[in-house]
């Protein structure tokens, strides 16, 4: 059998600024990625990487980002992801950095390692509570994405995603 | 390859053109590689390059595809690569040194 291999990346944008949150848009993140490969692979690397290269998905509440590229190539890509320093928009530079938490095949796999990293996250943050309100806050939301018998596994999914 | 008779490049800008040519082509890890000029010749713009053997592709390609030095053209013909030093100071086929 013969296709295409792709690679997904799933990341993470960290940021310290939080208006950066709000304004990062795909094409924007396309642009910053591809300049470092750029930058750090020359030519011979960019074009390598930019055959199959897109922004899959972006959340701009939670800063999950998940790239495409080749099999062949995506460790060009993931070499260069830590020379991701700033994003520019809108004349503005916000520093930040994309940290990368799993590679897979498929978006599926990726969605699968979302939903837990998501969850072990939501427990951590729930450790990690100043405040007695933000622990009760927390805890409705993790007590609602439950999975119930009517609700279908992609309502489950979303909602974890949408709870952080 | 310099066709115009300009000022020819001395050993230290040479590798800062190999360098420069890999850079272009490769980014910085390909400026990283480690590349060495063993010899150079101003009169006859030639030069011995020893390189890691995996770094010989990525050199090779960029010297072809470099066109400019100081937006003069020129060209890199590469006339023979081999694993030993020795091998290079004479045609290994006529037997003449």
């Amino acid at each position: 059998m013969v296709r295409f291999k792709n690679r997904y990346v799933l990341c993470e944008l960290v940021s310290e600024d939080p208006r950066c949150r709000h304004c990062i848009e795909d094409r924007t993140l396309g642009l910053v990625v591809r300049d470092a490969i750029a930058r750090v692979h020359g030519d011979y690397g960019l074009a390598c990487c930019s055959i199959s290269f897109t922004v899959k998905y972006l959340n701009a509440y939670t800063g999950t980002v998940l790239l495409r590229c080749r099999k062949d190539s995506y460790g060009l890509l993931c070499s260069a992801l830590p020379f991701v320093r700033y994003l520019e928009s809108r004349a503005q530079r916000y520093p930040c950095f994309l940290n990368t938490l799993h590679v897979g095949g498929t978006i599926r796999t990726c969605q699968k390692f979302l939903i837990q990293y998501n969850r072990t996250q939501l427990l951590r943050l729930l450790q990690n509570c100043a405040t007695q309100e933000e622990r009760q806050c927390i805890q409705k939301s993790l007590l609602s994405c439950s999975l119930t018998e009517e609700q279908s596994q992609s309502g489950d999914e979303e909602e974890d995603d949408g709870t952080e | 390859e310099l066709p115009d008779g300009g000022a020819r490049p001395n050993a230290a800008q040479f590798k800062q053109l190999v360098v420069t040519a890999l850079r272009e082509l490769h980014g910085e890890v390909g400026a990283a590689l480690p590349v060495d000029v063993l010899t150079y010749e101003e009169k006859t713009l030639s030069a011995i390059l020893r390189v890691i053997s995996s770094g010989l592709v990525k050199l090779w390609s960029a010297l072809t595809l470099l066109g400019f030095y100081q937006n003069r053209r020129c060209a890199f013909r590469v006339l023979q690569t081999s694993p030993f030093l020795l091998a290079l100071s004479g045609n290994s086929r006529e037997l003449i040194l």
